[in-house]
C-alpha cells in the first residue's frame, strides 16, 4: 500500500480521474445515495467501519487521531496550509465524526466548485502525509480536551463520560472516543500508519453521497476509493458489559459550584425494532431532550427551579449540551437508558437525584395514561420531521439505517410506528427493559464525597429549602421526595478525584 | 455574548444572481407593516410541509440600563413561557407537544428571538399561541421566583467554562458606562437578586414587548396572503407603547486597558485582545472592510494562524471576531496559548500581524478569495426555513429590516485593499485596546 500511495502521489494532478482498466472499485452495494436534484450542494459522508472500539489496548484515542490526521493535516499533494488556502474561497471544508463504531468523513460543497474540492477530499482520504508536526498538533489538542476541558470546564459532559466508562468498564466501549491521557500520549506516527493501513480499506468504506450531485460522481468515487488498501480488519464483537444488578455510584470530587448527575443502565433494543419505538414514546414523555414537555424537566426545573433542564435517552446523544436534535453517525450496537440532570445547587444534589429516580420509578410502575400516550405519539410523529431537514442530515440517517440494518428509513418507520403502536406495547416495553433494581450513577460534585456517600448509603432525609415560596402541592410532594429510598450499599460507592478519570 | 463571524455575515450574501424584486435575497419575500407598527416578513420557500416562525424582539442585554438589572432580558425570555389566562403554561406546552413543534428562544446583547418549527397545517395554531403570549402574558410572583432558580442554574452550568469567565472580565473592563459592560446572562449578584424583581418584570413586558419593537419572520411552506390574513386577525389588536431605554453611549477610549483573571480549575492560558470597533454600518466601506480584515488577518489562511497554530504550534487555537451590533462592539482576537511563558510572544505576534495590515495593502487575489467565499457561504447557508429565518433575525434586530443586506453586500463588493488598510489603522490601535489574560489556578 505504501508503494501505491507514493506512486499515486507522484502522479497527482494529472492522472487523478483516470482509472486503470481492472483497477479495484468499491462495490456498488457499499454506496448509499440520496439524490436531491434541486439541491445546489453536494454532501459527502465517507464512512469507515472503524471506531474507538478498535483502538489497541494502551493506544486509546488512535482511531480518532488517525481520522484527524486525514482531515486536519497535510497530504502528500499539499501542505496543510495550502489545503486551507484552497478550501477558503470555496467556503468549504471537510471534517470527521468519530464515535465508538463509526468514523465518517463529512464534507459539503456547492456544485459549482466540485472540481476544485473533490481532489482535496480524495487526497485527504487516500494520500495522507502523516507528518510528525501534524501529529504533535493533533495530540496536543486531544490532550488539552481531556486534561483541561473535560475534567474542568464542562461537568455535564464529564458526568456522561464517567457514566459510560463505568457501565462499559472492561469492554472496548469503555474509553472515550477521544481516548485516555496515557493512550494519546503513547501514539506514534507508526501507530497511525498501521491503523490507517488496517482499518481505512476498500472493504471497510461505505460511500455516502447526497444532494445535487452528477450521476457520474458515484462511479468516480467508487474508482478513486478503490485505491484504498484491500482487506478488512477483524470486526470487533459487540461489548458485553458486566451485569448490573444493584445501584452503583461514582462520585467525582472537584471544586464545583454545582453538582452534575448522569445515570443509567444498558438496554438491548436498537432502532428499527418495534420495542425501540415503544420505548421511545415512554422516554419522550419522561425526558424529551431539550424540550420543556419533558416530565423530569417539569418536576425539577419548571416546578422547583433547581436547574436548567432534565432529560432521558434510549440512545447515546453525543454533544447533548449543544445539539437540540439527535446527532447522526454515532450508531452503536449497545445502548444505555440514561437520565441527565443538569447541574443543581450542591445542597440540592441528593434531593434532585431522589426526585428524578422517583419519577422514573413511577413511570416504570404505572406506565403512561392513554392521554399521555396519545399526546406523546402525536408529538413524535411530527417532531421527527425536524430531525433531518437538510440533505446532509438525511444522508447521515441513511448511513445509520444501513448500520442498524433498517430496510427503508428509520424516520419513516418512526412515523408509521406512532400510528400502529398501542399503549399496551409501551407498557410491555417498559416492563421488559426499564429496571428498578439497578442503576449506575455518576455524580460530579464538591470535595465532600465521603459525606455524600454516607447520606446516600444511610438514606438520610434530604429536605429541600427554597429561597422563594412554592405551592402547597409542591411542598407536600417534597416531603415524599426527600425520603424516597435508594438502595445504595457502601461497597458500591466509589469516590475519585477528577485527576483520576480518563487517565488510562 | 452572541458573536457573529464573517461566515455568518457571508451567509447572507448573494452576488451574480437574478434578484427577486431587485434584492440580493434569493427568495421572493413580502413585507407588511400593520397599523400598530408590527412588521412582518414572509418568505415562501420550497420546504415541503415545514415552516419556521421567528418573533424577533429588538431588546437584549443592551437594553438593561437600570442598575442591578443585568441579565433581565434573558430572564424575561424564560418568563415568556409562563403562560396567559387563555393558554396557561401547561396548556401552551400541551398544544405545542400535540403538534410536534420544535420551539425555543434565545437572548443576545441586541435582541431576543422566539422560534418555532412546525408543520404547515399548524400555522394558525402557532399564530394564535404566539400572538396571545406576546399580548397577554400573565404570571404570578411565585412562578416568577421559581423561574429565577432555573436561570441561576443556567448560569451555574455555564460558568464552569473559562470562556464565560473571560468574557465577563473583558466586557466589564472594556466598557465604563455602556450596557455592553455586562454579558447577556448578567452579573451573578443581579441573577441572585432576580426573585425580588417581580414588579420590574411586569414593567419590562409593558415597555419592550410592544408591536413597534417586534418583527415576525416567517419562512417555509406558506402562502403570504393566507399568513397575512391570520397575522392581522391575531396581532391587529396589540397596542403600541414601546419606550426606548436610554442606553448611554460609551465615551471614546483613551488608552489601553489590561487585566488578568484567574480560573479556579485547570486550563491553558487564554489571551483576549479586543478593540473598540464600530456599530453596524453597512454602507461604510471601512466598517465592512473590518469584517474582511478579521478573516484575512486572524482566520485559518492568515499568516498569523500558519505561524502560531501550524508551524510553531504555540497556540491550541487562534481566531478573530468582528460582531455586528447596534452599538460599538469589541473586535476581538482570542488565542489559547500552550505555555504561560509564550503569552507575551503570542500577543506580540498579533500586534505584528495587525501592523503588517496597517502598512501593506492585501493582495487583490486574497481579497477576491474572501469575496468568493462570501458568495458560496451564502449559497450554501440558506437551505432550510429555520436557517433563513434565523439567519435574518440579527439583521432584523439591528435595523428592523432586511433590505440592509443588499446595502452590506454592495459595500462588500466595493471594498478595496486600501479600505482594509484603513480599517486596520483605524480600529486596531492601542488606545482602543483591552487585553486580558486568563490563567488556571490549578496547574
Amino acid at each position: 500500500m505504501s508503494m501505491r500511495i507514493r506512486f499515486t502521489a507522484a502522479l497527482a494532478g494529472c492522472l487523478l480521474t483516470v482509472s486503470t482498466y481492472g483497477a479495484p472499485m468499491v462495490p456498488a452495494q457499499n454506496v448509499v445515495q440520496l439524490p436531491v436534484k434541486n439541491d445546489p450542494t453536494i454532501s459527502f459522508r465517507i464512512w469507515f467501519q472503524v471506531g474507538s472500539q478498535d483502538d489497541p489496548k494502551g493506544k486509546e484515542g488512535l482511531a480518532d487521531i488517525t481520522a484527524s490526521m486525514l482531515t486536519d493535516a497535510a497530504t502528500t499533494t499539499n501542505s496543510y496550509e495550502r489545503i486551507l488556502e484552497r478550501l477558503f474561497p470555496l467556503a468549504a471544508g471537510y471534517g470527521v465524526s468519530s464515535s465508538v463504531e463509526m468514523t465518517v468523513m463529512t464534507g459539503r460543497i456547492h456544485r459549482d466548485n466540485l472540481e476544485e474540492y473533490y481532489p482535496l477530499l480524495m487526497d485527504a482520504i487516500l494520500r495522507p502525509a502523516f507528518q510528525q508536526d501534524d501529529l504533535n498538533r493533533i495530540k496536543s489538542q486531544a490532550l488539552n480536551a481531556l486534561e483541561n476541558t473535560l475534567r474542568y470546564s464542562n461537568d455535564e459532559e464529564l458526568g456522561k463520560a464517567v457514566l459510560y466508562g463505568d457501565i462499559f468498564a472492561g469492554t472496548a466501549y469503555a474509553h472515550l472516543t477521544t481516548g485516555t491521557v496515557q493512550g494519546v500520549k503513547s501514539i506514534t506516527l507508526d501507530d497511525v500508519r498501521k491503523f490507517y493501513r488496517t482499518h481505512f480499506t476498500q472493504e471497510s468504506v461505505v460511500i455516502g453521497i447526497g444532494g445535487g450531485y452528477p450521476e457520474s460522481l458515484v462511479d468516480r468515487l467508487r474508482k478513486d476509493l478503490g485505491e484504498l488498501a484491500a482487506g478488512r480488519a477483524v470486526v470487533t464483537p459487540p461489548p458485553t458489559p458486566a451485569p448490573l444488578d444493584n445501584f452503583r455510584v461514582t462520585i467525582v470530587e472537584k471544586d464545583v459550584p454545582a453538582t452534575a448527575i448522569s445515570m443509567g443502565f444498558p438496554i438491548t433494543p436498537l432502532r428499527g425494532s418495534k420495542e425501540w419505538y415503544a420505548l421511545a414514546i415512554a422516554n419522550s414523555w419522561l425526558g424529551e431532550h431539550r424540550n420543556s414537555s419533558s416530565h423530569l424537566y417539569q418536576v425539577i426545573r419548571e416546578e422547583r427551579g433547581l436547574n436548567y433542564g432534565d432529560y432521558s435517552y434510549i440512545e447515546q446523544y453525543a454533544r447533548a449540551g449543544q445539539l437540540t436534535k439527535p446527532p447522526q453517525n454515532v450508531s452503536r450496537r449497545n445502548q444505555i437508558f440514561e437520565i441527565w440532570i443538569r447541574p443543581v445547587p450542591n445542597e440540592a444534589r441528593h434531593f434532585a437525584l431522589r426526585a428524578a429516580l422517583r419519577e422514573y420509578t413511577r413511570l416504570v410502575q404505572h406506565g403512561l395514561t392513554q392521554e399521555q400516550f396519545d399526546r406523546q405519539r402525536a408529538f413524535l410523529k411530527k417532531y421527527v420531521l425536524h430531525y433531518a431537514p437538510t440533505s446532509m442530515e438525511r444522508l447521515g440517517y441513511a448511513l445509520d439505517d444501513r448500520f442498524y440494518g433498517i430496510k427503508g428509513s428509520h424516520l419513516e418507520l418512526f412515523r408509521t410506528m406512532m400510528d400502529t403502536l398501542t399503549l399496551q406495547d409501551v407498557k410491555d416495553a417498559i416492563r421488559k427493559h426499564l429496571r428498578l433494581d439497578a442503576m449506575q450513577i455518576a455524580i460530579i460534585t464538591t470535595k465532600d464525597g465521603a459525606a455524600l456517600k454516607q447520606a446516600l448509603v444511610s438514606n438520610a432525609p434530604s429536605p429541600i429549602t427554597y429561597r422563594t415560596p412554592k405551592p402547597a402541592s409542591v411542598v407536600e410532594e417534597d416531603k415524599e421526595i426527600s425520603v424516597f429510598p435508594l438502595n445504595v450499599k457502601a461497597e458500591q460507592v466509589k469516590v475519585v478525584g477528577v485527576e483520576a478519570v480518563f487517565e488510562r | 455574548m452572541f458573536r457573529v463571524s464573517l461566515l455568518l455575515l457571508a451567509a447572507l450574501f448573494l452576488p451574480e444572481r437574478p434578484a427577486m424584486s431587485g434584492s440580493i435575497i434569493p427568495y421572493t419575500y413580502q413585507k407588511e407593516i400593520l397599523p400598530n407598527a408590527l412588521k412582518v416578513l414572509i418568505i415562501p420557500m420550497d420546504s415541503p410541509g415545514l415552516v419556521a416562525y421567528y418573533s424577533v424582539v429588538r431588546t437584549g442585554s443592551r437594553d438593561e440600563v437600570e442598575p442591578g438589572k443585568s441579565g433581565f432580558a434573558h430572564f424575561f425570555e424564560h418568563m415568556m413561557f409562563r403562560g396567559t389566562k387563555k393558554y396557561p403554561a401547561a396548556v401552551y406546552e400541551s398544544i405545542l407537544t400535540s403538534i410536534g413543534a420544535s420551539h425555543n428562544a434565545y437572548t443576545t446583547d441586541d435582541y431576543t428571538a422566539y422560534h418555532l418549527n412546525f408543520a404547515a397545517e399548524d400555522l394558525e395554531t402557532v399564530i394564535d399561541l404566539e400572538s396571545d403570549r406576546f399580548q397577554n402574558l400573565a404570571y404570578e410572583q411565585r412562578e416568577f421566583q421559581t423561574e429565577a432558580g432555573a436561570v441561576y442554574g443556567e448560569y451555574r452550568k455555564s460558568i464552569t467554562s473559562p470562556y464565560a469567565l473571560l468574557n465577563e472580565k473583558v466586557q466589564n473592563l472594556a466598557y465604563d458606562v455602556h450596557t455592553y459592560k455586562h454579558t447577556t446572562i448578567g452579573f451573578e449578584a443581579d441573577i441572585k437578586a432576580m426573585p425580588e424583581a417581580y414588579e420590574y418584570s411586569l414593567s419590562f413586558f409593558r415597555r419592550f414587548y410592544r408591536p413597534e419593537n417586534v418583527v415576525l419572520v416567517i419562512a417555509g411552506d406558506i402562502k403570504p396572503a393566507n399568513v397575512m390574513t391570520l397575522v392581522r386577525r391575531y396581532y391587529g389588536g396589540w397596542q403600541k407603547g414601546y419606550t426606548a431605554p436610554a442606553v448611554v453611549p460609551e465615551p471614546s477610549q483613551k488608552q489601553e486597558r489590561s487585566g488578568e483573571v484567574s480560573y479556579p480549575g485547570r486550563t491553558l492560558p487564554i489571551l483576549s485582545i479586543s478593540y473598540k470597533g464600530e456599530a453596524f454600518d453597512p454602507s461604510n466601506r471601512m466598517y465592512v472592510a473590518a469584517l474582511v480584515l478579521n478573516e484575512l488577518a486572524f482566520g485559518e489562511t492568515s499568516e498569523l494562524y500558519k505561524k502560531l497554530y501550524i508551524k510553531e504550534q504555540k497556540v491550541e487555537f487562534i481566531q478573530g471576531s468582528v460582531p455586528m451590533n447596534r452599538d460599538v462592539p469589541l473586535f476581538e482576537v482570542g488565542a489559547m496559548v500552550k505555555k504561560v511563558e509564550d503569552v507575551h510572544a503570542v500577543r506580540d505576534d498579533v500586534y505584528g500581524a495587525v501592523a503588517g495590515f496597517q502598512k501593506t495593502p492585501v493582495e487583490e487575489r486574497r481579497l477576491a478569495d474572501a469575496k468568493k467565499r462570501s458568495k458560496y457561504a451564502f449559497l450554501m447557508g440558506l437551505d432550510t426555513p429555520n436557517r433563513v429565518a434565523g439567519g435574518l433575525a440579527r439583521f432584523v434586530a439591528l435595523t428592523g429590516d432586511i433590505e440592509v443586506i443588499d446595502t452590506l453586500y454592495t459595500t462588500l463588493e466595493a471594498v478595496t485593499p486600501d479600505d482594509i488598510m484603513n480599517a486596520a489603522r483605524t480600529y486596531y490601535v492601542p488606545e482602543r485596546r483591552t487585553i486580558v489574560v486568563l490563567k488556571g489556578a490549578q496547574q
